[in-house]
């Protein structure tokens, strides 16, 4: 597969192994969390396929997307990996955040250690991600890729459910984020830990606002 | 001329005779700072106008009351005392008059066992268009000892077109201490029609409890921020925004009352039993501050620092 591309030299295995673990059949419950969204949809700010597009757009580009990418990216490469799982948990605004974070990681790092026979410890998601990618030898960029990509079509899913949208316009939406998902994680790969960051306030207000909801689908 | 310019337009200040004395040089009675007075934007300073500011204090308690133990001001950067109570109040002054850049400025507080040390600023910070290659640089250490408690609330930043600010606040405290922290930033002077197509802001917030990073906070804006602004899963449009951090023992039981003073365009969530992080984001400047003021009196049972007042 994708002979051409110059940055991609995976070998079957690896390409099984890294659809495996970002299949949404992989046990870390990522279908439990819409990262503040539900509070979008009920506000009424998020009400057709366009504006999903938008809000994942932006928490994609300025919002967890890159930041995750990044401690992703850190991790794969060796850096420090208490002092990310510090940060990785303290960057989240919200108790709901910091949750969706640390049991997806918490289950992502289990699973892992136990079908590879490793040791990933419990980690916030993106950084038991990126210790996996390195004890197992995958291809960064494809992974970084492919994290985008899950966590897009995690909460598109979660968009179609709420909105609701049909299935259609849900797999556009995700079709349509691809290639900001190949340019992010083009950019995490050749980040240092200071290009972390963003700005995307209304997204951590809507999900610190998620518990006062009346009624809730999703635990964040 | 750019440094003077900055300096008079400051108001006020420019006129106090020494800063040395600093319990008579501070605004008369009554007297309030708009937070957004008009004033000229300051072209960029050249190379050779760089400002550098040093601030440094210690509060101790002292017979029930918080008293200087230690002070230190360099360059630009001056501490003002009003009339002590039994907290012990700063006012922080950038007397150059804004941040541009290739300014560095360096504060650092730290309030002992028991103290209570409350700080503020004279008035709203500016950051003023600076050179392509040049950023302001703007670094706070807080350190709050056992029991000691510290409100951090200096009034908004307010960024200029071509501004550029590298800030950091980092914060140490012991986990019995109790801290309030604000940072409002404003994004152009709403009422004079200010947008911000070029900027380059780094704002990040470190927040150590007992040694372990409890709260970070990385804000990263660059380029063409009214294009992100108006985004309307980002900001929708609004010109300003603000976090509030407390952290005390016991804090979390303060969401539900905070939460009722929140208009919805703010959220408030209690990471631990000891931390709250607050977010919200206003139309302008002046709503941000009639959004932050009952939440912020809440926190330190007090009122504003007088420097606040509208």
């Amino acid at each position: 597969m994708t002979t051409g591309t110059p940055t991609t030299t995976m070998t079957t295995d690896a390409a099984l192994t890294l659809h495996q673990l970002f299949s949404p059949a992989f046990p870390v419950g990522a279908f439990a969390y819409s990262h503040g969204l539900e509070t979008a949809v009920q506000a009424g700010q998020v009400a057709d396929a366009a504006a999903l597009q938008g809000w994942l757009e932006a928490a994609l580009r300025h919002g967890a997307g890159w930041s995750d990418a990044l401690l992703l990216a850190q991790a794969a490469q060796g850096a420090d990996a208490d002092m990310l799982s510090e940060l990785g948990l303290a960057l989240s605004p919200s108790a709901e955040r910091r949750l969706e974070t640390e049991q997806q990681g918490r289950a992502f790092a289990a699973t892992v250690s136990a079908v590879w026979e490793l040791e990933i410890p419990p980690s916030p998601y993106p950084v038991a991600v990126g210790l996996a990618v390195q004890a197992l030898a995958l291809p960064l960029d494809e992974a970084l890729r492919l994290y985008l990509q899950a966590f897009a079509a995690n909460l598109a899913g979660a968009g179609v459910r709420l909105i609701p949208l049909g299935q259609t316009d849900g797999q556009r939406v995700v079709q349509a984020l691809a290639p900001l998902c190949a340019e992010l994680a083009e950019r995490a790969l050749g980040a240092e830990l200071d290009d972390l960051g963003g700005f995307a306030p209304l997204i951590d207000i809507a999900s610190q606002r998620h518990d006062m909801l009346y009624s809730r689908l999703f635990r964040s | 001329m750019h440094r003077e310019g900055r300096a008079a337009a400051q108001g006020g200040v420019a006129a106090c005779p020494s800063l040395i004395g600093w319990q008579g040089c501070l605004p008369q009675e009554g007297r309030t700072i708009p937070y957004d007075q008009p004033q000229m934007t300051a072209p960029a300073a050249s190379a050779a106008q760089r400002a550098r500011g040093k601030a440094r204090l210690g509060a101790r308690l002292r017979n029930g009351r918080t008293a200087i133990s230690d002070l230190h001001m360099s360059g630009s950067a001056k501490l003002l005392f009003p009339r002590p109570k039994d907290a012990l109040q700063a006012v922080y002054l950038n007397s150059s008059g804004g941040v541009t850049g290739g300014d560095a400025f360096e504060v650092e507080a730290y309030a002992e066992p028991g103290a209570h040390l409350v700080m503020t600023t004279q008035a709203a910070e500016r950051v003023y268009r600076a050179l392509p290659a040049e950023t302001g640089r703007v670094e706070t250490r807080l350190t709050l000892g056992a029991g000691a408690r510290l409100d951090w609330l200096p009034q908004e930043t307010i960024l200029f077109e071509g501004g550029a600010l590298d800030r950091r606040l980092s914060i140490d405290m012991a986990g019995d201490a109790r801290l309030t922290a604000c940072e409002a930033l404003v994004f152009g002077r709403h009422a004079m029609g200010e947008v911000l197509h070029d900027l380059r802001l780094r704002d990040r917030i470190d927040l150590r409890i007992d040694g372990r990073l409890a709260f970070a906070d990385r804000l990263h804006l660059q380029d063409d921020a009214a294009g992100t602004l108006a985004h309307p899963a980002i900001a929708n449009g609004a010109g300003a925004v603000a976090t509030v951090i407390h952290a005390a023992p016991g804090a979390a039981t303060l969401r539900d009352p905070l939460r009722e003073m929140l208009p919805e365009t703010a959220g408030l969530s209690a990471l631990s039993a000891e931390l709250l992080v607050l977010r919200v984001v206003s139309v302008d400047g002046y709503t941000l501050r009639g959004h932050l003021a009952p939440v912020l009196r809440r926190l330190s049972g007090a009122e504003l620092p007088r420097p606040w007042m509208i």
